[in-house]
C-alpha cells in the first residue's frame, strides 16, 4: 500500500528503453550465473505460491469428505514442503539478487567516478555542477533501488497474476469470469481517481514548491528581517500562502485516499462474489468448498499484483531514465585517448615558448589570437589585461586542460601536444583563485601536493607558505578538518594552504592565480611574500593584480580582448608609453588590473 | 510525539469520526470469515439454498457499507492531517520569526528549514497514514485473533501463541534495520562527498594529476558503501520469509488440528476455513508492518524536531514590535562591551568602548576574524552584549528594539535579496516610500542608472526567478535598501567591495552628505580615509583609534596596512 503515491508522478521520458536495459545488464555480467539463479528461485516460488492455496483446498476437501485422514496426512506433509520451500525460495531470491544489484552498482559507480575524472575541462565547464551531481548520486541509487527489489516484484507480480488466472480457471471457469468482473471495475475506479489526484497534486506541489521557497528565502533572510522589522509582514504572507496549500493538500490526499479504499472494496466484492456465488455452485455439485477455499486466496493474490505492476513500471522506468542519465556521461568523449599512449616528457629547464597559439571555447568565437612569446628558463612572467582578455586560457593551455586549435607550445623546444598530459602536469604547480580544499584536514591538504610527503616536509611547506603560523594557533593544528562551508578558517588562509600545497609539489614551471579580492590586508601581506619565495628559480606564470609582483617580473605580457599587445619588462612598457602606461596611470580603476 | 498529539485534538472530531471508520472497514472484514463459515456450515452443510442467498446478501451489504466508510473516511483523515500540517507551518514559522538571531546561529538555518518543509510532510504523511492503515493492521490482527478464537478457541489458539512472538520478532528486525540503514546513509553521504569534492575540485584534481589516488579513494568509500547496503538489506529481507514460515506453518497446525477435532465431532469444516481466512488475513496485514515500523521512526525523529524549536523560548517576541514610538538623535557609546558567541571559548569582542557622537562618520579596520561584523550586529541589538553597556542618545537600550531598528540600517556583508521586482526590494525598506524616493535611494547607492538601462527598468524581477545581478549591484539595491529607511545610524559592514573604485567613492561620497551616524567597515584604506575616527581591531580588541593622521603617526599596524594598499593603489588609481 505503500506505493500507491508513485502512481501520481509523470512519466519519465525514455530515449532507448531496451538498449538501456541492456546497457545495465553488462554491468551484470560477472553475476550472470548467480543472476540466472535468482530467476530461477523466483519462478519456482512464484509456482510454490499457486501451489500452497491449491492444496490446502484440497486438504479442506479432503477433511469434508475423508473423516479417515489417510490423504490428509499426506497432504499436509506436502503443504508443510510447499511451505518451508516456498520461505526458502523467496529468501534466497532476495539475498542473491541483493549481492548481484550491489555488486552491479559498485561497477557502475566505479566506472562512472574513473571516467568522470578523465573528461575534459570544458565538459565540466558546459555543465551545471547540480545537474552533474544529481546523475552521479540520485540517478544511480534510483538504479540501485530499482534493482534491489523492483525486477523481483515485477517478474513476481507477472508469474502470479498469469499463474493465479491460470489456476482459477482449471479450478471452475465459471467463477473466474465472475471473478475477473471486478477488473473492468477496478480500471474505472483507477482511472477516474488517478485523472483527480493527478489535477491536484500538481498544484499541491507547486504550492509546496512556492512555500518551501518562501520559508528558504525568509529564514535566510532573518537578520535583514529582523532588521526592518518586517516580522507581521512575512507572517502575514506565509499564513496566505499556508492556507493555500492546505486547501491543495486536502484534496489531492481526499482523492489519493480512495485508491486503497477501492482496492479493499474490490477485494471484500471479489470475496462476496466467491463466497457467494460459490456457495450456490456447491450446492449444484459444480465445485467444492475447498475450491472456495483456494479461491478467496486466489483473488488476493491476484488483485495485489495487478495494482503493483503499474506502480512498478513506473518505477523501472524512472530508474531506466536514471540510467540513460548515467550513461550519458559515461559515453562523453575522454580527454586524452586512453588507447594511444603518449610518452612522458620530463622538463629538465623550463623554458616555455608560445608559437602563434590561437584557440576558441566555442567555434567561430577566437579566446586567443595568434599569441607568440618566450620564456626563458626560471623567469617569472606576468600576465596582465582586464577581465576576459585570455590570461586565465593562457596558463590552462599551458597545463593542457585544453588543447589549442593552432600553433604550438613548447616546453625546452618539446611541443607538449605529443606528450601525456599526466607527466606535463605532474611536474607544474598550480595555484588557482579559488584555491579549492578537500573536507579533510589541512595536513592531508597539503599533502596533496606530494603525496608520499613526511609530516616534517609538510610543515616546512607551510613554513615556506607563511601557513605555518596561523595553523599553529588553530586548535587542532594541522588536524583541524575543513569543511567546504569554511567556517574554520578565512578565505585567505585557504589560498595559503594551497600555497603550502604547491610549495610541497615542487614544480619544474609554477603557475599562480593571483587573485586576492576577499583577502584581508594582513592576510594579503604574507600571500605576496609567500608567492615571491615559491618563484624563485623556476619558471613561473602569474595572473598578477600587484604592482611589486609585475614590476619584478622578467616578462610582461599585456593582454586585451585575445590578442598578446604588449610584452618587455616594466621599465621598457613605462617608457613605450603605451596599453600597460595607460592601465597604471589612469586613475579610474574600472577594468584596470585589479579587475579579475 | 506529545506535542503533535496536541495539534491532532484540534481536529478531534474529524480524528475519531476517520478513526471510526476505519474500525467500520475492519469489522466488516473480520465479519467476513464468519459469514463465510456460516454459509459453510449452515448453508452448503444442510444444502440450504435460502440461507447461502441471504447470508451472501448480507455480504454484498457489508461490502458497500465498508465502500462508503473508506470513501468518507478519507475526507475526514485528510481534514485532520492536512489541519495539523497547516497548523504545525503556521507555528513553526511565528516561532522562527521570534527568533533572536543567536538563536537563530544555534539551530542553524538549513536545519531550520529542514525542519519546516520536510519534517512536517513527514509528520503529515505518518498522520493520515495511521488514521487509514497504520491502525488497521494491529487493530486487524488483534480482533481477528478474538474473532478466531470466539469461532474456536481450541484451533485458535496456536495463532494466540504465534503472533506475539512474530511482533516481537519482526519489531528486532526491524530496529536493527533501521540503525543499519542509518549507517548506510553516512556512507552514502561519503560516497555522495566523494563525487562533490571531485567535482567541485576538478581542476585541481587535473592539475595535480591526482586522478589515481582519487580513484583510490572513491573505490573504498564504494565498497564500504556496498558492504554495509548489502548488510541492512540482506537483514530486512529475512522478514517475508519468516513471516511466511511461521504464519503457513500455523495453518498447516490448525489444518491437522481441525481434522482431528472434525473427527470426534468438535469442530466444523466451516469453522476450519474461517480459521484458515483470518490467519492468511493476518499475513497480509503483517506485510505492511515494516512499513508502519520504518514510518513510525522517521515521524518520531521529524517530531522531535520540530517539538524541539516549538519549546524554544521566544527571545523577540512578535506582539510586542512596533509599539514604541518615536525617534532616535544617533549617538552611539559603548562602554566596556564585550562578546561570546554561544558555544565558544574565546570573546569575540573584548572590552570595547567607543564613543560615537551623532552624524559622526566611523571606519572600521581590521583582519577577517578581529570581530568587525560583530561589532556592527551589534548596534541593532541583534546579539545582546555579554559584558559592558552599550547606549544610544546616552540612554541603555533595554528592550527598545523595535524602536532602535526602525532607526538603524544594517547592510550586512552578504547581500540578501528576496525575489520580486527591483522596486519592491528596494522599497523593502521602507514601504510607504513613494517613486521618488525609490528613484531618490537608488542614485544615491549608484544603481539607478543600471537600472534604467533594464527593459523593465525598477519592475525587473531579481531572485530565483528573475534576473541575476552582479554581486556589485546586488550590493547598492542593498545600500539603496538601507537609505530608503532614512536612518539616523548607518551601518555598513564591507558593503562596496565588489564596487570599483570610483563607483565606490561616489556611494560613499552621497552617504557622506547624508544627516546620519555611519559606521563603515571596510578593507581599504581609501574607503574610509575621510572618516572622522578610524578604529583598528585585531583579536577582538580595539588596538587603535584616531583620524587617519593620528593613526598614521603612531599606529604601526595602520601604517603597515596604509603603506602596503597604497602600492595597490598605484595600480588601481595611479
Amino acid at each position: 500500500m505503500a506505493r500507491h503515491q508513485a502512481v501520481n508522478k509523470t512519466r519519465p521520458t525514455i530515449q532507448n528503453l531496451s538498449g538501456t536495459i541492456f546497457r545495465v545488464v553488462q554491468y551484470m555480467s560477472d553475476y550472470k550465473k548467480l543472476f540466472f539463479v535468482v530467476i530461477l528461485m523466483v519462478i519456482i516460488s512464484s509456482v510454490l505460491s499457486l501451489l500452497g492455496p491449491y492444496f490446502l483446498g484440497a486438504a479442506v476437501d479432503d477433511l469434508i469428505k475423508n473423516l479417515d485422514g489417510t490423504y490428509l496426512v499426506q497432504m499436509i506433509i506436502l503443504l508443510l514442503v510447499i511451505f518451508v520451500l516456498q520461505s526458502i525460495t523467496t529468501w534466497l531470491q532476495n539475498y542473491w539478487m541483493i549481492t548481484v544489484a550491489q555488486n552491479t552498482i559498485f561497477s557502475m559507480r566505479k566506472h562512472l567516478f574513473s571516467h568522470v575524472l578523465t573528461l575534459p575541462l570544458l565538459f565540466f565547464q558546459k555543465r551545471q555542477s547540480g545537474d552533474l551531481m544529481s546523475r552521479l548520486t540520485n540517478d544511480v541509487e534510483n538504479v540501485s533501488r530499482t534493482l534491489n527489489t523492483a525486477v523481483i516484484q515485477l517478474i513476481t507480480s507477472i508469474l502470479t497474476l498469469v499463474g493465479t488466472v491460470v489456476m482459477m480457471v482449471v479450478l471452475s471457469p465459471l467463477l473466474t469470469l465472475l471473478t475477473l468482473t471486478i477488473v473492468p471495475l477496478m480500471f474505472l475506479g483507477m482511472n477516474w481517481i488517478t485523472k483527480r489526484t493527478s489535477v491536484h497534486f500538481k498544484k499541491q506541489q507547486q504550492q509546496l514548491g512556492d512555500i518551501n521557497g518562501f520559508i528558504e528565502e525568509t529564514l535566510s533572510g532573518h537578520k535583514m528581517i529582523k532588521l526592518f522589522s518586517k516580522e507581521n509582514e512575512v507572517i502575514e504572507v506565509f499564513d496566505q500562502k499556508n492556507k493555500e496549500l492546505k486547501h491543495e493538500g486536502y484534496w489531492a490526499q481526499v482523492y489519493s485516499g480512495f485508491i486503497p479504499k477501492l482496492m479493499n472494496s474490490l477485494n471484500n466484492l471479489s470475496f462476496t462474489i466467491i463466497v457467494g456465488i460459490g456457495a450456490l455452485f456447491v450446492l449444484n455439485d459444480m465445485i467444492t468448498i475447498g475450491t472456495i477455499v483456494t479461491f478467496t486466496t486466489y483473488s488476493r493474490q491476484f488483485t495485489r499484483p495487478l495494482n503493483d505492476l503499474a506502480n512498478q513500471y513506473n518505477v523501472i522506468l524512472s530508474a531506466v531514465a536514471g540510467a540513460e542519465r548515467v550513461f550519458a556521461i559515461i559515453d562523453e568523449a575522454e580527454e586524452e585517448d586512453s588507447t594511444k599512449k603518449l610518452p612522458d616528457l620530463t622538463i629538465k629547464r623550463g623554458e616555455v615558448t608560445f608559437q602563434s597559439v590561437s584557440f576558441s571555447y566555442e567555434a567561430g568565437v577566437e579566446t586567443l589570437k595568434d599569441i607568440s612569446f618566450r620564456a626563458k628558463a626560471g623567469d617569472t612572467v606576468a600576465l596582465v589585461g582586464p577581465t576576459g582578455a585570455g590570461k586565465t586560457t593562457i596558463i590552462s593551455l599551458l597545463a593542457r586542460f585544453y588543447d589549442v586549435n593552432k600553433g604550438k607550445i613548447m616546453i625546452d623546444h618539446q611541443d607538449t601536444a605529443h606528450y601525456s598530459r599526466a607527466s606535463i602536469r605532474e611536474q607544474m604547480g598550480i595555484v588557482l583563485q579559488d584555491s579549492y580544499l578537500f573536507d579533510t584536514t589541512i595536513k592531508e591538504n597539503i599533502r596533496y601536493g606530494k603525496l608520499d610527503a613526511e609530516d616534517e616536509e609538510v610543515i616546512a611547506a607551510a613554513k615556506a607558505a607563511n601557513a605555518h603560523s596561523f595553523i599553529a594557533q588553530l586548535p587542532n593544528g594541522y588536524d583541524t578538518i575543513l569543511d567546504s562551508n569554511g567556517k574554520e578558517i578565512s578565505h585567505g588562509q585557504r589560498q595559503l594552504i594551497s600555497i603550502a600545497r604547491a610549495v610541497l609539489a615542487d614544480p619544474a614551471i609554477l603557475i599562480l592565480d593571483e587573485a586576492t579580492s576577499s583577502i584581508d590586508t594582513i592576510t594579503e601581506i604574507k600571500i605576496i611574500d609567500a608567492f615571491q619565495r615559491l618563484m624563485r628559480k623556476r619558471t613561473s606564470f602569474v595572473i598578477a593584480h600587484r604592482l611589486n609582483t609585475i614590476r619584478n617580473a622578467d616578462l610582461i605580457l599585456v593582454f586585451d580582448t585575445g590578442k598578446l599587445i604588449e610584452h618587455g619588462t616594466h621599465h621598457e612598457l613605462m617608457k613605450k608609453k603605451g596599453y600597460y602606461y595607460d592601465l597604471l596611470t589612469t586613475r579610474d580603476g574600472e577594468g584596470s588590473l585589479g579587475a579579475s | 510525539m506529545s506535542q503533535i498529539l496536541k495539534y491532532v485534538g484540534t481536529y478531534k472530531k474529524a480524528t475519531i469520526i476517520a478513526l471510526a471508520l476505519m474500525v467500520t472497514e475492519l469489522i466488516v472484514e473480520l465479519v467476513q470469515p464468519m459469514i463465510m463459515a456460516t454459509i459453510i456450515d449452515e448453508g452448503i452443510a444442510k444444502r440450504e439454498f435460502d440461507t447461502v442467498m441471504i447470508w451472501s446478501g448480507v455480504l454484498l451489504g457489508l461490502t458497500v457499507v465498508a465502500f462508503v466508510a473508506g470513501i468518507v473516511s478519507s475526507f475526514y483523515a485528510s481534514e485532520s492531517s492536512q489541519g495539523v500540517s497547516h497548523d504545525l507551518r503556521r507555528d513553526l514559522f511565528r516561532r522562527v520569526q521570534s527568533f533572536s538571531a543567536l538563536q537563530m546561529q544555534r539551530f542553524s538555518t538549513p536545519s531550520l528549514i529542514t525542519r519546516m518543509t520536510a519534517d512536517i510532510t513527514q509528520i503529515q504523511g505518518l498522520l493520515f497514514m495511521f488514521m487509514r492503515i497504520g491502525l488497521r493492521a494491529p487493530l486487524f490482527i488483534l480482533f481477528g485473533l478474538v474473532a478466531a478464537l470466539s469461532i474456536h478457541a481450541k484451533l485458535a489458539l496456536i495463532l494466540v501463541l504465534v503472533i506475539p512472538v512474530l511482533v516481537v520478532v519482526m519489531y528486532w528486525i526491524m530496529t536493527q534495520g533501521l540503525t543499519l540503514f542509518s549507517s548506510v546513509q553516512t556512507k552514502l553521504d561519503d560516497v555522495n562527498r566523494a563525487f562533490r569534492e571531485n567535482l567541485l575540485g576538478i581542476r585541481l584534481v587535473k592539475a595535480y594529476h591526482r586522478i589515481n589516488h582519487e580513484k583510490e579513494r572513491f573505490f573504498k568509500v564504494n565498497q564500504v558503501l556496498v558492504e554495509f547496503n548489502k548488510k541492512a538489506l540482506w537483514l530486512m529481507e529475512v522478514t517475508m520469509p519468516i513471516l511466511m514460515l511461521v504464519i503457513n506453518g500455523s495453518i498447516v497446525v490448525i489444518l491437522w488440528y481441525g481434522y482431528k477435532e472434525t473427527a470426534q465431532g468438535g469442530a466444523q469444516p466451516g469453522q476450519i476455513v474461517a480459521i484458515l481466512n483470518y490467519a492468511t488475513r493476518m499475513l497480509a496485514s503483517f506485510g505492511v508492518f515494516s512499513f508502519i515500523i520504518m514510518n513510525l521512526s522517521r515521524g518520531r525523529a521529524s517530531s522531535a524536531r520540530i517539538t524541539e524549536v516549538l519549546q524554544e523560548k521566544e527571545e523577540e517576541p512578535i506582539t510586542e514590535l512596533n509599539q514604541l514610538k518615536g525617534s532616535i538623535k544617533g549617538d552611539i557609546q559603548l562602554q566596556h562591551v564585550s562578546f561570546t558567541y554561544p558555544n565558544s571559548v574565546e570573546k569575540a569582542l573584548d572590552n570595547i568602548s567607543l564613543d560615537i557622537k551623532a552624524w559622526e562618520k566611523v571606519g572600521v579596520l581590521g583582519e577577517t576574524g578581529s570581530g568587525k561584523s560583530t561589532l556592527l550586529q551589534l548596534i541593532p541589538l541583534l546579539y545582546p552584549v555579554t559584558a559592558g553597556r552599550l547606549l544610544i542618545d546616552g540612554k541603555s537600550v533595554g528592550e527598545k528594539q523595535g524602536l532602535i531598528r526602525d532607526h538603524v540600517s544594517l547592510v550586512p556583508q552578504e547581500v540578501q535579496l528576496f525575489s520580486g521586482t527591483i522596486k519592491e526590494n528596494i522599497a523593502w525598506g521602507n514601504k510607504h516610500a513613494t517613486m521618488e524616493e525609490i528613484v531618490q535611494a537608488a542614485k544615491d547607492a549608484n544603481i539607478h542608472d543600471f537600472i534604467n538601462q533594464l527593459e523593465e527598468g525598477y519592475e525587473t524581477k531579481i531572485g530565483q526567478r528573475g534576473v541575476n545581478l552582479s554581486g556589485g549591484q546586488k550590493q547598492r539595491v542593498s545600500i539603496a535598501r538601507a537609505l530608503i529607511k532614512n536612518p539616523s545610524i548607518l551601518l555598513l559592514d564591507d558593503s562596496t567591495s565588489a564596487l570599483d573604485a570610483k563607483t565606490e567613492r561616489k556611494v560613499l561620497q552621497a552617504i557622506k552628505d547624508r544627516k546620519c551616524t555611519t559606521v563603515i567597515v571596510a578593507q581599504k584604506v581609501s574607503s574610509v580615509i575621510d572618516a572622522d575616527q578610524i578604529v583598528i581591531l585585531q583579536h577582538g580588541k580595539v588596538v587603535g583609534i584616531g583620524s587617519h593622521a593620528d593613526l598614521l603617526a603612531d599606529n604601526t599596524m595602520y601604517r603597515q596596512i596604509y603603506q602596503s594598499q597604497m602600492n595597490e593603489d598605484v595600480i588601481s588609481h595611479g
